[in-house]
């Protein structure tokens, strides 16, 4: 941090008298204090007198000195100005006479206009926001941690424009983040975040799917890794929106770069200040499907158990169009067995039976903090501890959090400072989502009869055999996270040494090495018995999955400042960079255990599967930039970047890309333009090109070893994609304008960005016949452009004159609208995933992310053409599209007295959703929508389908059974794809600042308790499921099968500041 | 002063800038070798895998268990009966034997086959070629027009990344060609040749035994074309016949895979019984095997749960039924034979061993039914004469691989008035017949047996199919609809709509067979 304060003092004013050789002989001083409003000092914070490029920065008591040579002392006025990152600048104009001593003290308020003050920029440079050409927005700790979300990009939903996040519901699970639309049809969407400097990717490598289960992952959501960072720890976030605001962070900018710096000590005399925050959350399934209650188990009305595979009546289904659930006696799993004949009882309704399967969730979270530091070294150690209970039995997660931020100021010249972050992150049956993992799966096939605690209460029959209301699909779900538990722990830890060495006072060098290093591993267990997994014929199964990752950054870089007279400011950087990362990842499974009860792989009955997998990439950079600021409101940047890529082939592995950005802040070239009414006006604009590379050993096609032997023979199979040696880096084109308008004083602001971008040369394994003998080719083509606006608008509506009640609104609005424009020629489309026979794809001249499935069988005139009553399948066309029309946020923060509240709703307008749960849930007949048809008994009334009988072309007559037609429906996309508009309760909050008096006796200078509430309402169309869900980071979003809702969370938040 | 040692310093700096950027550019290269799999593996070992998966695949849950052997009503299902009644044997159910076949084992096929040429090792693409052959007469017979000539020749520097769909009658002709010369080549196979050897898991290596399996599936595939090319089909069951090395004589030649049945590499219908409990016999099939007496149904079935039901225990459920209707023959029809369970299965224990229970890519016991029908059709060379012993040949070549040794069963079998072989017209009937028995485990063929013979007669979608007639093809693959779709509207402007009722190219005379009257 030292060194991001030491590149401030060279960037706002040159405080360096570089070229002053004549020693001021009869020197004035102007000194002062910088306080903030609470009267506390301001360390770091910059002073300066920009006519005179003279300035100074505060010490850990916010105390500053200027001197001024005693030649420019002549008896003018100038403007002293006091800045601090996160605080409005406040200037006031002074009298510079001879030999004068001028006293000035300011005290800076926390920003609440995002327009002017200090940012921080790509590379981690702080730099004034009126110079910037391009769009960020910046977050401070307190607008993140609102409310309470172990999440970071959480917190980030409904406060930054342009950005689409959507987050799963599953505690602990993905958060899926979007900038300005998708740039690569197959390749990451997702922002880089670098942390600390360090780059950071949000990937986890076992992704989940709608689809669900497979080995050691696909049906879980593991989380990603940028949520091990603990939100306690974060001062600042900011979102370099896309490629002109990122250009210097290369290839992996094109989509936009997060950047996130850690608390860190600061300068307080060797005196040790102590934070501690505590919230304790309440979690509840924010919304779980309607059942009917009305029909139980069964087919045809039909249902007695015997043994729930098929022995009795329709006792294998597991559907519920069975009898009609009103006592009538029949034998059921859990009736009493006499004398070996199963009892019949009461057939009866448990309208309770799934909701009851989840609990209320808790969510403990404490963190200490501990700061302080000298002039020559500060520290931060932090300490954050998470339990989880999750909304699900015998679900809990532990997450640890320790910080430790250090700087060393060696010489006058040199200084030091280590990161570094540790997150161990442990977790005991994580909810499995999709399909066959899934724990709302198995409510989807489901008898509404079925009373579900005796299935809590009882694992085994008298023979030994499982208890179960069915044994040919489903298990037991309590005997699930019982005795078949997941298991994972990931430790990561994130860090970096870095030395700044201050050539001379218009030059500095800074040299930093950071690793990013994760370790994950899972072990899923399966029990003899369990349907999913496992040869019954053995005593159990076993998957093991490893994963290792470690991305270095080793840079070099040196950043020039230099005042040309009183006017002229010119910047610059060069820098260079190597980044190596390896991954590792391994399997290992064994479908039979020897012995039961033991998990291990040497228990194993038959051979072990294993697979491997490793990659190795590197990338050399060099770049640069310069830019100069005239007058203070004229800015113009350029830079430049160089890769040089190990996974391109020899001539096409180095590429060059530029950027250019200027910014004209109007109200300083035209002081006339300043009124009451507009108090800021600034117009940017920037065009900037981002190259990347591709993923490793795309330029060979190889053979590929199988898991498996057939007995003891090695199994080979040419791999599915034909490489190409010949590969060039794709490249984005970005441009973008933007206005930035200042109201009333600063009592309004408006940011507002349109931005045009278009990446072309795609790298992507593009989808060919696979009569060609493979399924894809990796080939530089295709082009997504995406267009859309992006506009930030900050009110205080209220502001008494003493300040005891403040009401401060902010809107932010996000439309994108991307079109992949080609792929290749001949070629329509490019498939992104699928489910069901539905698919998320890349179509030509479409939005990216087109729904494509089967539609009703219509005539030319859109009737239904039904055959026996029932619907049928049409052509395969696009059926939506999962871009939203838009995104918006509304956050709104009183304060009244010691009493603050805020409340942030956030607004998904339009794109399309494919939901399986309602596809399903309609087949097998528990949603409550399934009771058309069937308000009599299970074949009464029936229904008769609107539509034209396709034998004798007139209007169909005949009447099916409700369980008919929901059935028919399968596999027929249309009717299952839902406007995915919602309006969600984000964020509320209440809290209080105890009184001094009371914050006093508990040794702190302010405690704020807080109630604290997220999900807490929601309005959609879309019935059954949370219309939000994700259950990865990668590009197949959009279809939704047995997603977990987000929880609705309640809580309380203490804070306590010494 | 103070400048040129900054500015000296900046040169260092910058020196080292340099280095970090441009270190090393040219090791870039060698960091790209891909550590995980190589450029190249031994024909041997893609051998195994390509022919153990495209067995698995036509033999095995997909193809056969959920589609072909429902059509043909060698089985129907109890619950979610959706493929018995086609609902789930629409374009999306059925790509993936279009898309994957391509992609996995004929792509392979293909690379065994070119190591072979390029060193001119008959043993090694006389075998590749045979069961490639045999994975693409899976395909037209399913689809009809389908990519074969220019198929499986992409690469990067410009082979066809969407073929063109040829016609089945060329497609045939290929065949014809392509076994003619295995068989041809496999007669001159240098002993320097040393094969596949233990990388085979069909022959072993053994070259003579290829070359029967490529001259029998030669008159398999001759046959095929009786109704609609009477001259070539006469003329390539000759030409099979007569082949060097001769075609299958006993059960001893019939092509099988062996199944490890190792919990890992299993027989595929042991696989789909150790978790699914839906399939049960057919009444077709049940029907046809109880009038006969046939012993093979105490191999092909099981007793009924409920076996008070049946007096011989043995029952068949019928197709196509409504769910509402089907589940209640969970307890009422036959289960597949004890053989072909795995034992402990989720939902009991049946039989034993069917882990390591064969499948048969071809018999014997279609191959002299094969010429019986030729003899009695006066085809190949061969004149009706010869019917009646070609076709005692094949029934007690089939009654013994399925485990009826015993020859007075045998004979009592063939002796009775239904068996007992009756030449003409109706003998042609029994042939039929006998095959489609014989074929149980091959859905696939007796799918297109029917096609060519309508035998068994008289068979109709159960009640709940969503077309009326029995399917005659599947729908294209929907990744051809998207990624090759001018050269799929071409196919299917020669060949017909694309349904389940277009008739591929070999079933356009129904008319055409004695059979069909």
């Amino acid at each position: 941090m030292l060194r991001l304060l030491k590149r401030i003092s060279s960037v706002t004013a040159a405080l360096a008298t570089v070229a002053s050789v004549a020693a001021a002989q009869q020197s004035g001083t102007i000194s002062g204090r910088v306080l903030t409003e609470a009267g506390t000092p301001l360390a770091s914070a910059s002073v300066s007198i920009a006519s005179l490029g003279l300035g100074a920065y505060t010490n850990d008591r916010g105390d500053y000195t200027i001197t001024v040579s005693a030649a420019r002392l002549t008896g003018q006025t100038a403007t002293l100005t006091a800045r601090r990152v996160g605080y409005a600048p406040k200037s006031v104009t002074i009298k510079l006479s001879a030999n004068a001593s001028i006293a000035q003290d300011f005290t800076l308020i926390q920003n609440a206009n995002t327009l002017t003050g200090v940012v921080v920029t790509a590379l981690g440079i702080a730099k004034e926001k009126s110079q910037l050409g391009t769009a960020q927005q910046q977050l401070s700790s307190t607008e993140l941690n609102t409310t309470h979300d172990p999440n970071v990009l959480n917190q980030l939903q409904g406060k930054v424009s342009g950005v689409n996040i959507t987050s799963g519901g599953t505690q602990g699970g993905t958060t899926h983040i979007v900038i300005r639309g998708s740039n690569s049809i197959k390749g990451n969407n997702e922002p880089l975040f670098i942390v600390d400097g360090v780059p950071v990717t949000n990937d986890n490598p076992l992704q989940a799917s709608p689809g669900g289960g497979g080995l050691g992952g696909g049906g879980r959501d593991f989380g990603s890794a940028i949520s091990d960072i603990n939100p306690d720890d974060i001062a600042t976030l900011t979102v370099l929106k896309g490629p002109n605001a990122a250009a210097l962070y290369g290839s992996r900018a094109s989509n936009g770069v997060i950047v996130i710096t850690t608390k860190h000590g600061e300068a307080s005399n060797g005196k040790i200040s102590t934070q501690f925050t505590s919230s304790y959350t309440w979690d509840t399934p924010s919304v779980l499907p309607t059942y009917q209650n009305s029909y139980g188990q069964g087919a045809g009305g039909q249902f007695a158990y015997k043994d729930g595979q098929g022995g009795g009546i329709q006792d294998g289904n597991d559907q519920s169009y069975g009898p009609r659930l009103n006592g009538q006696l029949i034998p059921q799993f859990d009736s009493p067995v006499v004398n070996g004949i199963r009892q019949a009882t009461p057939f009866i309704a448990h309208p309770n039976n799934v909701y009851s399967f989840f609990n209320t969730g808790h969510t403990v979270d404490n963190n200490i903090a501990f700061s302080g530091g000298t002039d020559k070294a500060t520290g931060r150690l932090s300490v954050g501890m998470q339990n989880v209970a999750g909304i699900i039995p015998e679900n809990t997660m532990q997450k640890f959090t320790g910080s430790l931020n250090g700087t060393l100021s060696v010489s006058d010249r040199l200084s030091t400072s280590a990161v570094v972050q540790y997150t161990n992150d442990a977790a005991r049956n994580r909810p499995g989502v999709g399909y066959n993992t899934g724990i709302l799966e198995q409510f989807v096939w489901f008898g509404r009869q079925v009373n579900l605690p005796e299935l809590k209460n009882q694992f085994y029959n008298a023979d030994g055999s499982l208890y179960n209301w069915n044994s040919n699909f489903h298990n037991n779900p309590y005997w699930i996270q019982s005795e078949n538990p997941e298991q994972d722990d990931r430790d990561h830890v994130i860090g970096s040494v870095s030395a700044n060495y201050k050539v001379a006072d218009w030059l500095n060098a800074q040299f930093r090495s950071g690793s990013n290093i994760a370790r994950f591993n899972t072990q899923q267990d399966f029990a003899q018995g369990n349907l999913n997994f496992g040869d019954q014929s053995y005593f159990g199964a076993l998957q093991l999955y490893n994963f290792r990752t470690n991305e270095n950054n080793t840079e070099l870089l040196f950043t020039a400042n230099k005042q040309v007279g009183s006017r002229l400011q010119l910047n610059g950087t060069f820098g260079a960079n190597k980044r190596y990362i390896t991954t590792h990842n391994a399997r290992t499974s064994t479908n039979g255990l020897a012995v039961p009860g033991t998990y291990n792989i040497s228990n194993a009955a038959i051979t072990p599967i294993n697979t491997q997998y490793d990659d190795r990439k590197q990338v050399n950079s060099g770049y640069g930039s310069g830019s100069f600021t005239w007058d203070q409101w004229w800015t113009v940047e350029v830079t430049g970047r160089n890769d040089w890529s190990s996974t391109l082939p020899k001539g096409n592995n180095s590429y060059f890309y530029p950027s250019i950005n200027t910014s004209f802040v109007l109200t300083n070239a035209i002081p006339a333009l300043q009124s009451r009414f507009l108090s800021y006006a600034k117009l940017r604009g920037s065009l900037a090109e981002v190259g990347s590379d591709a993923d490793p050993y795309q330029l060979l096609t190889t053979y590929n070893g199988q898991t498996t032997k057939f007995g003891s023979l090695p199994q080979f199979s040419l791999s599915d994609n034909i490489a190409n040696s010949t590969l060039k880096p794709e490249i984005t084109k970005s441009g973008e304008v933007g206005m930035e308008l200042g109201f009333f004083g600063d009592r309004a602001s408006l940011d507002m960005t349109y931005y045009d971008k278009a990446t072309t040369n795609q790298i992507i394994q593009l989808s060919v016949s696979p009569a060609s003998g493979f399924n894809t080719t990796s080939i530089n083509a295709g082009k997504i452009q995406n267009k859309g606006f992006e506009a930030l608008l900050t009110i205080t509506p209220i502001k008494t004159g003493n300040g005891e009640f403040t009401w401060n609104t902010t809107l932010n609005y996000s439309q994108n609208r991307s079109k992949v424009v080609s792929l290749y020629p001949g070629l329509q489309t490019q498939v992104l995933g699928g489910q069901w026979s539905a698919n998320t794809e890349a179509r030509v001249g479409y939005a990216y992310g087109a729904i494509y499935g089967f539609p009703f069988k219509r005539d030319s005139a859109g009737n239904l053409l039904l055959h026996n009553g029932l619907p049928q399948q049409g052509s395969l066309r696009v059926l939506g599209t999962i871009e939203p029309k838009y995104v918006a946020g509304w956050s709104n923060e009183f304060r009244f007295k010691r009493l603050s509240a805020s409340v942030l709703l956030d607004i998904h307008r339009g794109g399309n959703i494919f939901s399986i749960t309602n596809m399903f849930g309609q087949y097998s007949g528990v949603l409550a929508s399934t009771m058309n048809g069937r308000q009599v008994d299970w074949d009464k009334p029936g229904l008769v389908v609107k539509g034209i009988d396709q034998k004798t072309g007139k209007a169909n007559t005949d009447t099916v059974t409700s369980e008919q037609y929901y059935q028919s429906l399968f596999q027929l996309h249309e009717p299952f794809i839902y406007d995915d508009s919602y309006i969600k309760l984000r964020e509320l909050r209440v809290g209080i600042d105890l009184p001094d008096a009371m914050a006093a006796r508990m040794h702190a200078s302010a405690v704020n308790l807080s109630f604290v509430g997220r999900n807490l309402w929601m309005h959609t169309k879309v019935p059954n499921i949370d219309p939000e869900f994700t259950y990865n980071t990668g590009n197949f979003q959009g279809m939704e099968f047995g997603e977990l809702p987000n929880t609705k969370s309640l809580g309380l938040n203490l804070r306590i500041t010494p | 002063m103070t400048t040129n040692k900054s500015l000296a310093k900046v040169a260092v700096g910058l020196a080292i800038a340099a280095g970090l950027a441009a270190c090393n550019n040219d090791n870039l290269t060698s960091l790209n070798q891909n550590p995980n799999n190589p450029t190249n593996a031994p024909a041997g070992a893609l051998f195994t895998n390509a022919v153990n998966t495209t067995t698995a695949r036509f033999l095995g849950a997909g193809y056969d268990m959920r589609g072909a052997s429902l059509i043909i009503q060698h089985q129907a299902e109890t619950q979610y009966s959706d493929e018995d009644r086609y609902q789930r044997l629409q374009s999306a159910d059925t790509r993936t034997f279009f898309d994957s076949p391509y992609s996995a084992e004929l792509e392979d096929l293909k690379k065994v086959a070119a190591k072979g040429l390029a060193n001119g090792q008959p043993g090694v693409y006389g075998p590749a070629l045979t069961m490639q052959t045999w994975t693409f007469s899976y395909l037209t017979d399913s689809f009809g027009d389908v990519p074969y000539s220019d198929a499986l020749s992409g690469d990067s520097t410009g082979g066809a990344l969407l073929p063109k769909y040829d016609a089945q009658k060329d497609i045939y002709a290929g065949f014809f060609k392509t076994l003619s010369k295995v068989s041809a080549d496999l007669a001159t196979d240098p002993a320097s040749d040393p094969g596949l050897g233990s990388a085979d898991p069909i022959y072993n290596g053994d070259v003579a035994s290829w070359q029967k399996f490529a001259n029998s599936l030669h008159a398999r595939y001759a046959l095929r074309l009786v109704n609609v090319d009477p001259a070539t089909a006469d003329a390539q069951l000759k030409a099979a016949f007569t082949a060097p090395g001769g075609v299958f004589t006993s059960n001893s030649d019939m092509a099988l895979m062996p199944w490890p049945g190792d919990g890992t590499t299993n027989n595929p219908w042991s696989n789909f019984y150790k978790g699914r409990d839906d399939n049960r016999m057919s009444q077709t099939l049940m029907n046809i095997l109880l009038a006969n007496n046939d012993p093979r149904v105490k191999i092909y079935a099981q007793p009924v749960q409920d076996s008070s039901l049946y007096p011989g225990g043995y029952g068949g459920m019928p197709n196509g039924l409504l769910t509402v209707n089907a589940g209640a023959y969970g307890n009422t029809a036959s289960r597949a034979g004890a053989i072909f369970f795995p034992g402990v299965t989720s939902y009991g224990t049946f039989g034993g061993n069917g882990a390591k229970l064969p499948s048969y890519i071809m018999t014997y016991a279609e191959v002299a039914l094969i010429q019986a029908e030729a003899a009695e059709r006066g085809l190949g060379g061969l004149s009706p004469g010869q019917a009646a012993g070609f076709y005692n040949a094949g029934v007690t070549a089939s009654l013994k691989q399925w485990g009826i040794t015993d020859a007075t069963a045998i004979a009592n079998y063939l002796g009775q008035p239904s068996v007992a072989y009756k030449g003409g017209v109706a003998g042609l009937k029994q042939i039929a017949l006998q095959k489609y028995i014989a074929l149980y485990t091959d859905g696939g063929q007796a799918w297109a047996e029917w096609r060519r013979t309508c035998i068994p007669a008289g068979l109709t979608p159960g009640p709940g199919a969503i077309v009326s007639e029995i399917p005659r093809r599947f729908f294209y693959s929907p990744t051809e609809v998207s990624v090759n779709g001018a050269n799929l509207q071409a196919a299917i402007a020669r060949q017909g709509a694309d349904n389940f009722l277009t008739r591929v190219y070999w079933d356009t005379k129904p008319t055409a067979a004695p059979t069909c009257s």
